[in-house]
């Protein structure tokens, strides 16, 4: 290849060499100053993050290729249907008057030909096409025992409220990030009381919530808070951006497969040697606590701290530390004066163990690789 | 006496590839050889300038070179495959399908059958002629034996009477002060026009409120049309964005002076001629750096890494609040519309012919 186009000004002589290093050097710094004033919008809450994701899904609606499930199958179905057809009837226009005779005649004398060809053609393609429509028929059937089997979302009046205000958890949470350079993104910040004592310890934190109402406080007081779900959240951010994360609220009742879409992008989002801090109510707690309505239409329930611990580790964390708290739910003793006092402080203690354990916890975690 | 005749599947007026075609054959017939055009199709206005392909065997001469316009799919194609005279491929490329999938198959179907075409064209060349490096690879990875780039010809004479006066007027009372961004292409799915909706809504959210989109060109995929519309429709953008159709050369010059900022998010491009027409407006530019736009540009406009649209907005603010910036752009513009000057281009064309037609003959 010999490239003949010219480069710009391509002059040999040294200062037009130099004209041109000038100017890509100052598109350079142009080019640089338009990336700063994007990373200034997005940490100034101008360009949340996920927006232009959700312009892009937003014009698939409007798009054949973006047609979801039923309607997408239903679509590409009608477009093999439609190409099932062969018409033998070749045009025979041209631009020369003797031509059109010239092709009507060739028409004309293979048609017998043509027509055997085709036929065979056709009815092949209309079985391929039978197929696609039994194997549409077959999906919707799955789809509809699968719709019929879900159960109906929670209402959203219904969903637990993250904690205001101070929680007992808050300190240990510091304690496990002070230090931390990269960015820290607490989810479900409520009204942003722990991102603000972050800041406080030094550490560059910043709060998403899904409820703008929640947000309100912080908001107010000038936290750096925006409205966004967690998942959504990590979904956009970069690779090893973050250095701590801290999941309360949602975390605890996702469904098992958003569950692993979280620990997977966690895994991903955190540097090396980045924190992860996470907050639950125990199991025995919510099912003790929540309202039945919460209980059996919530899509996931809190999972035991164990469980926790084995998810994280078969994701490269260490975990570090699991702290107990929350409300103090269990019996006193009776003295050891009392009648019987020995059996029913044994029967005391085995219900202390069994249904009025600390309520809530704290898993603290390291990603190693 | 040299013959090189040019085989083009459309011979259009108004149209890059029949502007080019023609320009090639008047330089062709100037340095004294005989040019003539074989077409498969031809519009009304150029049927005295054209020949049907089919015609051409009766009138072949030994030495004939001929030169295959090269950019969609045609009969001409398998015609020339079958031809026995040297072969050179003018290629102003051919999208790749799969911009296509899903928005309209007939035309899945016609751009495979076209890019199958480049494919076996290719080795048959004794040489490809390309808009562009970008183009020019495209050819040796399919295996044409020798390339070289030649930009297309096109006439770009700055003459201030080309300019639709009182459409400028009509477009400068229609959105004032507000900022104006422009594209000019088909409507098609490799140029993105979605990308360019989104970049406007980001803009008037941050930016300017008032601000606009002009675009310009046929809706040659019309689902794909469709669906961008119905999108700026569903973003309150209804009255934003503009469609200019069926424009006469004078307003199209006029829509370019318009705009403060011509934006091209194309994904796929094997030249694009609007850059250019842009540069010779002055307006500066914003575009993407995919396929040939980046060569075709150089340092006359902004080159994004990326198309997500606060980028772009970002971009089209640099330039709108700083009019150093715009000044430079404009005038670097200038300066690379010269390296594309008609005179210089066709010179070289015939350079290269003669230099096959010479080869062919044993001419050292």
């Amino acid at each position: 290849m010999s490239p003949d186009v010219p480069a710009p000004d391509g002059g040999p002589d040294a200062d037009a060499t130099s004209d041109v290093a000038d100017r890509i050097r100052y598109l350079d710094e142009v080019m640089a100053e338009i990336d700063a004033e994007v990373r200034r919008r997005r940490a100034s809450g101008d360009l949340p993050a996920g927006l232009e994701q959700e312009l892009d899904e937003l014009f698939l609606e409007f798009s054949p290729v973006g047609l979801q499930g039923r309607a997408r199958l239903r679509e590409t179905l009608s477009l093999v249907d439609g190409s099932a057809y062969v018409d033998i009837a070749v045009p025979t226009a041209s631009n020369k008057a003797v031509g059109s005779y010239v092709k009507r005649a060739i028409r004309k004398g293979l048609g017998w030909y043509m027509n055997f060809v085709v036929a065979q053609i056709v009815k092949f393609a209309w079985s391929v096409s039978r197929m696609f429509h039994v194997v549409v028929d077959h999906i919707e059937d799955l789809e509809a025992t699968v719709e019929a089997n879900r159960s109906p979302d929670l209402p959203s009046g219904l969903v637990p409220a993250t904690p205001t205000g101070s929680t007992w958890w808050a300190p240990a949470a510091v304690d496990a990030l002070v230090g931390v350079s990269d960015r820290v993104v607490v989810g479900d910040c409520g009204d942003g009381s722990l991102v603000e004592a972050l800041t406080a310890a030094g550490v560059d934190a910043y709060g998403i919530d899904p409820s703008d109402i929640a947000l309100e406080p912080a908001l107010d007081r000038g936290a750096d808070v925006r409205a966004e779900p967690v998942l959504g959240h990590l979904a956009v951010v970069s690779d090893e951006a973050l250095g701590g994360i801290v999941l309360t609220g949602s975390v605890q009742w996702l469904r098992p497969n958003e569950r692993v879409r979280l620990l997977d992008l966690a895994s991903t989002r955190l540097v090396v040697d980045g924190i992860l801090v996470l907050h639950s109510s125990s199991p025995a707690a919510w099912a003790a606590t929540a309202s039945p309505v919460v209980r059996d239409l919530a899509p996931g329930q809190p999972l035991h701290p164990e469980t926790w611990a084995h998810l994280l580790r078969s994701r490269g964390f260490t975990v570090t530390a699991t702290i107990f708290g929350g409300d103090d739910r269990r019996l006193a003793r009776v003295g050891t004066g009392a009648a019987d006092a020995a059996e029913v402080n044994a029967a005391i203690d085995a219900i202390n163990d069994l249904l009025l354990g600390p309520t809530e916890y704290l898993v603290v975690a390291t990603r190693e690789r | 006496m040299t013959a090189v005749h040019q085989f083009v599947p459309a011979l259009l007026p108004r149209d890059a590839t029949g502007d080019h075609t023609r320009a090639l054959r008047d330089a062709f017939r100037s340095a004294g050889w005989e040019s003539d055009i074989y077409v498969e199709a031809a519009h009304d206005e150029l049927q005295d300038e054209a020949t049907y392909f089919e015609e051409y065997p009766a009138r072949a001469r030994p030495g004939d070179v001929l030169l295959y316009q090269l950019g969609t799919s045609s009969p001409v194609a398998e015609f020339l495959l079958g031809r026995a005279e040297p072969l050179v491929l003018d290629y102003h490329n051919v999208t790749p399908e799969s911009f296509y999938e899903g928005w309209e198959e007939h035309t899945v179907a016609k751009v495979a059958l076209a890019r199958r075409q480049v494919a076996a064209l290719a080795p048959k060349a004794v040489l490809g002629i390309a808009d562009s490096a970008f183009n020019a690879r495209e050819l040796e990875e399919l295996g044409c034996p020798a390339t070289t780039v030649l930009p297309i010809l096109v006439d770009l004479h700055v003459d201030a009477d080309r300019v639709d006066g009182h459409e400028r007027v009509r477009l400068a009372a229609d959105h004032g002060a507000s900022t104006v961004l422009l594209f000019v292409g088909r409507i098609s799915p490799n140029k993105a026009h979605q990308r360019l909706v989104e970049a406007l809504w980001i803009y008037r959210r941050i930016y300017d409120p008032g601000a606009r989109l002009h675009v310009v060109g046929p809706a040659v995929t019309p689902a794909y049309a469709d669906a961008v519309f119905a999108f700026a429709d569903e973003l309150g953008l209804a009255d934003a964005v503009r469609h200019g159709e069926h424009l006469t050369e004078a307003q199209l010059a006029a829509w370019y002076e318009d705009a403060d900022v011509f934006v091209c998010l194309s994904e796929h491009e094997g030249f694009c001629i609007p850059l250019l027409e842009a540069m010779q407006a002055g307006t500066p530019i914003v575009a993407l750096d995919a396929g040939a736009v980046g060569e075709t540009l150089a340092d006359a406009g902004i080159l994004l890494p990326t198309a997500r649209p606060a980028t772009v907005a970002a971009a089209v603010a640099r330039i709108r609040g700083d009019t150093a910036l715009a000044r430079r752009l404009a005038d670097a513009g200038r300066r690379r519309l010269a390296d594309f000057a008609a005179p210089t281009t066709r010179q070289r064309f015939v350079d290269v012919l003669a230099g096959v037609a010479d080869a062919e003959r044993g001419v050292a």
